[in-house]
């Protein structure tokens, strides 16, 4: 047990140490923006997709979830704009950061795992280069950046989810779907989901990174990072979630005056 | 010249190196020999900065440079170039653009025709020719082997260090790999450290030999001396390579 806990703690020092290095050559030795974009089209190419389907199952079991309860009360009309607004706030950035928690942070942590163990970043320190620099930085950008692009796709795609379950299912139309979206989604809203998504795509980069960078032993090594970042990821983004819930709902406290 | 003087390293409770001390003159090859797990790559990432000694001194021309930082170290590793277990090659890049990274970061000034040049004379030392704009995963793995030394001579280190470079290679590759370390020497009078557990070749191109067990060297000197060793280990590896030879 102790020695569990001494192990956590041991991972979060050597990860806040590694991110301390990374900021560092972010700061002094910038990548270059083409190695930046080559990763940002590469992420986004990997999850697209996935995060299209996902997000338009979401949207739909959204308003699903929604019209059963707000029907009871006979009000219908607000469906379409507290199904947005959830997801907008919260499952949206949520669902991005466990998207790319399976596919790009599992993939990430094994392309580094493997480039650690078969010697490519110690030979990219003998070539004259900084492994932050070359294949760090560029990596952890294009996930952050592209977490954006793929939040994007995945909020239409739920709110088209949302409005043909709207249609069909709960019988409503879509004016009267999207009537109410633009009172109850707020610019705060869109903020706040913003601010999230960030969080939870720096939460992922950073140990998708660390853990693929710091593998040891071969490929058992390779496999025990991928799974340890697949664990670690899911816990932090969940724990990322909570925090970031309190701070907007404090920041929304400050901003009504309340 | 370089010089280990006393040098220890230990992972965690583990000491793999136990106060190693010993010296490689400049041209000659020296042969490291030893079984596994007993320190011979860790003592060559010692000497490129990629592992730091716990304690003792590496000297290189008169200067110690175990305290140097990250880039203090650049320049020693533009004279000392490695050459890895693994062929270390990059995926995502072509053979000729693998050969050409070490070129872009050490040589910053070089035109893309040097680059070129460069190149193409390092692809021309390991007998590889045409195959610049195939990927690591293209051509076999003898083949991956000599383009990441060709990698290695592509910035013209004064000093080359082979780890187990033919680990992994059938017979006939791994007489070509010797016969090129032994080559590049002479014709680019380049010292070499050779991390190896195979007695049978150094028996053949070693100027020099050590044999490690245990983090100590129980064995140091030329061919001749070394076949008149009467340490077990010494005497098994000698064993082992002649019956390798009349196999």
């Amino acid at each position: 047990m102790l020695r569990g806990l001494r192990g956590i703690v041991e991972d979060i020092g050597g990860g806040v140490v590694f991110m301390g290095q990374v900021l560092s050559v972010a700061l002094f030795k910038p990548c270059s923006f083409r190695s930046i974009s080559e990763q940002i089209v590469k992420v986004t190419e990997q999850s697209w997709l996935t995060t299209a389907v996902a997000g338009f199952f979401v949207g739909a079991i959204m308003t699903v979830q929604f019209s059963l309860q707000i029907q009871q009360f006979g009000a219908l009309g607000y469906l379409g704009g507290l199904a947005t607004s959830g997801t907008i706030r919260e499952v949206g950035p949520l669902l991005i950061a466990f998207m790319l928690s399976g596919k790009v942070g599992a993939f990430t942590s094994a392309e580094l795992g493997t480039m650690r163990v078969t010697e490519q970043i110690d030979a990219i320190r003998c070539l004259g280069a900084n492994p932050i620099q070359e294949i760090i930085l560029p990596r952890w950008l294009g996930i952050v950046c592209s977490s954006f692009f793929l939040l994007a796709v995945g909020l239409m795609m739920s709110i088209g989810g949302g409005l043909l379950m709207g249609m069909f299912f709960s019988g409503i139309s879509m004016q009267e779907y999207v009537r109410h979206i633009p009172t109850i989604v707020t610019s705060f809203s869109i903020l706040s989901g913003l601010f999230k998504c960030l969080v939870f795509a720096m939460v992922l980069a950073s140990i998708c990174t660390y853990k693929g960078y710091t593998a040891t032993g071969g490929a058992r090594g390779v496999g025990r990072a991928v799974v340890n970042t697949a664990v670690a990821t899911m816990v932090a983004i969940v724990i990322a979630d909570w925090v970031t819930s309190v701070f907007s709902d404090v920041a929304l406290r400050i901003v009504l005056g309340d | 010249m370089i010089r280990f003087d006393k040098v220890k390293k230990s992972f965690g409770p583990k000491e793999v190196l136990k106060g190693i001390s010993f010296s490689v003159k400049k041209g000659e090859i020296l042969f490291i020999l030893g079984t596994s797990g007993t320190g011979k790559s860790v003592l060559l990432k010692n000497l490129v900065g990629l592992l730091r000694p716990t304690s003792g001194e590496i000297w290189i021309d008169g200067q110690e440079v175990s305290h140097l930082t990250e880039e203090e170290y650049l320049p020693v590793r533009r004279r000392c170039g490695m050459v890895f277990q693994h062929p270390a090659l990059f995926d995502s890049l072509s053979v000729y653009e693998n050969v050409a990274f070490g070129l872009r970061r050490h040589f910053s000034d070089l035109k893309e025709s040097q680059i070129r040049e460069k190149v193409m004379e390092s692809l021309n030392l390991v007998h590889l020719n045409g195959i610049e704009s195939k990927r690591p995963q293209e051509i076999s793995y003898g083949m991956q082997k000599r383009v990441s030394l060709a990698r290695t001579l592509a910035v013209g280190p004064e000093v080359l260090l082979f780890d187990e470079p033919t680990t992994g290679l059938d017979p006939i590759t791994t007489n070509a790999i010797n016969q090129l370390i032994q080559e590049l020497s002479h014709k680019l009078q380049t010292t070499s450290i050779v991390v190896s557990h195979d007695m049978h070749c150094a028996l053949d191109i070693a100027d020099r030999v050590i044999v490690l067990d245990q983090g100590h060297i129980v064995e140091e000197g030329d061919v001749e001396h070394l076949k008149q060793s009467s340490h077990p280990l010494v005497r098994d590896f000698l064993q082992e390579a002649l019956s390798a030879e009349r196999a």
